[in-house]
């Protein structure tokens, strides 16, 4: 079994009269040492689905209605609140979105680092300082001597999601889930602190959960890749099977919008729409009205998750008879 | 611990750094401090003593202040209601603060617990402060500790209105989710990351709260609701002397203007405060 396997997780909202599904028949894994992608647009669920892992979702807003977590054989889903709590931050943490605000404003970076460590781990204040200095080396922070000392608000953004990397990691953990770490950070920083995560995982063996919609991202740092639409993971291999050969449509387009460096076209093929509403109820496969292969039985009958090849997992009708 | 002291110096000194009115303000405090603790040594009469002779003297060699209609001295007794001023203004920020505070970050925090709360604070609040301050007291016996205790209930409505709010904002913020990752619980949560945060309003709200007990207890003493009348108090002497304000003036002023000079400080020096502890208002850089 894997560090963490996801089994037909199913996650719903409050609507306005009912519980509308965002997250439907979710399943995947990820193994020590692996790095599992998860791309789509917007509002497709990644960022829920993460949250459901970690155990921050708001009960009176959205609810997990179904599916198994399990990590390291046990299922989270059935653990109490307590039980829960100690593993946060121990055997699985999560980095966020936004360097700007997910620090705590009022605390200096070096107890914030060890936050995690208070919790989960009795030590001196003496050890506690050893390994804040320690963490914040690991994570490349110019001057981490006097930089223990200063305030969130004193570090640039790409200082601050280190600080966050190393807040993940003060308690070695074995599951680290990244929820768009680089989006908020540009380009030159963005590859700075990806290489710097996949070099800790060189060290570590941490199993990692990369949310992105850069597919750019997923494909220079991940092991593996499962693609989601409004939900649903329709499309899922290993990251050099999925560019090799792409099977749905909708992966196609991720694809095709990012520019080329060596091609002339003047124009980017954007996919055509938007992702369809939580309250818009779709039949058949929820990709059928923005694809250019529409058929009629798209819009009636959901297809089924087919299995090409070795590890291959795509959901669509015509998967392997498209040109794509 | 030089290095300890040294450090906190240069706080202070950073407070009122380009806030001139706002040192005087804090001297002026100090003043107020000194002469709230040493009453009894420093004052050159007994507060109670009564001199019938000495009537209505004005301001000059012996009575500083002046005297009353009974012959007492107005500076002995100001001095002595410099100590009244003091435990009223610490005693209800104490309570409203802790009382309102805990009201107000439960209740944003616990949701379901704070549609009950919250609603019984909109009934207080209902009331104007001083209206409720006076029914309270019409119910209880006027003493030190009830007029604490009412001017602290009154205001703890206010506070825990503006803690909820600010509570129900933080408990939203990203950080919050990270603190929960690193597995903190409801109350590492509440304590040791919302409420770090509220410091520097709840510092804010404790000078406006000092401010305005100063201000309440002064109207119910005038009203001759709040301490015992035998209590030298800077609203009791305002409250006693008032028909004499055109044959003594002075008796009046004093106590008047000690009221406005310390409602005045205690803001400047809130104000003050706020700017400058609050992290996020530092343009420094840490260890320079």
């Amino acid at each position: 079994m894997a560090l963490l396997e996801v089994e037909n997780l199913e996650i719903a909202v409050a609507g306005q009269s009912e519980w509308l599904p965002v997250v439907e028949d979710c399943s995947f894994s990820v193994d020590n040492n692996q790095t599992l992608g998860i791309v789509g647009e917007s509002g497709c669920g990644k960022s829920l689905t993460a949250m459901a892992i970690m155990g921050l979702l708001e009960q009176s807003q959205v609810n997990i209605t179904n599916g198994k977590i399990w990590l390291d054989g046990e299922n989270l889903l059935d653990m109490s609140a307590g039980d829960r709590r100690r593993i946060m931050g121990d055997t699985m943490s999560m980095i966020f979105q936004e360097p700007m605000t997910s620090l705590n404003p009022v605390y200096r970076i070096g107890d914030q680092i060890v936050e995690a460590l208070r919790q989960h781990r009795k030590m001196t204040s003496a050890e506690y300082r050893t390994r804040a200095l320690q963490l914040l080396e690991m994570v490349n922070i110019p001057d981490f001597q006097q930089r223990i000392n200063s305030y969130p608000h004193q570090l640039s953004g790409g200082q601050r999601q280190r600080v966050m990397i190393a807040m993940a990691l003060s308690c070695d953990p074995k599951l680290l889930i990244a929820d768009e770490p680089t989006t908020a950070l540009d380009v030159t920083v963005q590859n700075e602190v990806l290489e710097l995560m996949l070099d800790l995982q060189r060290r570590t063996g941490t199993a990692i959960i990369l949310i992105s919609h850069d597919m750019g991202v997923i494909a220079q740092t991940c092991d593996e890749v499962a693609v989601m639409y409004r939900g649903r993971i329709i499309e899922s291999s290993t990251t050099a099977g999925l560019f090799a050969n792409v099977l749905h449509p909708y992966t196609r387009g991720l694809l095709n919008s990012i520019p080329a460096i060596d091609s002339e076209t003047e124009w980017l093929d954007a996919i055509p729409g938007r992702v369809p509403m939580l309250e818009e109820k779709l039949s058949g496969c929820a990709f059928h009205p923005r694809c250019s292969y529409s058929q009629p039985k798209c819009a009636d009958t959901l297809p089924a998750a087919l299995s090409i090849g070795e590890s291959h997992l795509v959901r669509c009708h015509f998967a392997g008879e498209l040109e794509l | 611990m030089i290095d300890a002291i040294k450090n906190r110096a240069i706080s202070i000194r950073r407070v009122f750094a380009g806030r001139k009115v706002a040192a005087l303000g804090a001297i002026w405090l100090c003043i107020v401090l000194v002469a709230a603790v040493f009453a009894p040594w420093v004052a050159p009469f007994d507060p109670l003593e009564i001199d019938p002779v000495a009537r209505l003297t004005e301001p000059g060699a012996p009575y500083l202040f002046g005297t009353d209609h009974f012959g007492r001295d107005t500076f002995s007794r100001a001095l002595h209601g410099a100590r009244m001023a003091i435990l009223i203004g610490v005693g209800s920020v104490l309570i409203a603060l802790i009382l309102g505070g805990l009201v107000g970050m439960l209740s944003a925090y616990f949701t379901k617990l704070g549609h009950v709360l919250m609603r019984a604070v909109d009934v207080l609040m209902a009331f104007p402060a001083l209206l409720l301050a006076l029914v309270l007291m019409t119910l209880l016996e006027r003493s030190v500790a009830n007029t604490i205790i009412v001017i602290g209930l009154v205001y703890a409505a206010t506070t825990s209105r503006i803690l909820f709010g600010m509570t129900l904002k933080l408990k939203n913020d990203v950080f919050i989710d990270a603190a929960r990752c690193s597995g903190a619980g409801h109350f590492s949560l509440l304590f040791r990351h919302i409420l770090p945060n509220l410091l520097s309003p709840l510092l804010v709200q404790a000078t406006f709260i000092f401010a305005f007990a100063q201000l309440q207890a002064a109207a119910l003493d005038f009203l001759g609701l709040g301490l015992p009348p035998e209590v030298p108090s800077w609203g009791n002497m305002l409250s006693e002397e008032r028909i004499y304000i055109t044959r003594a003036p002075w008796l009046l002023l004093f106590p008047g203007l000690l009221i406005i000079f310390s409602v005045f400080s205690v803001n400047l020096v809130g104000d003050a405060m706020r700017d400058s502890l609050d992290p996020r208002f530092k343009d420094d850089i840490a260890g320079v």
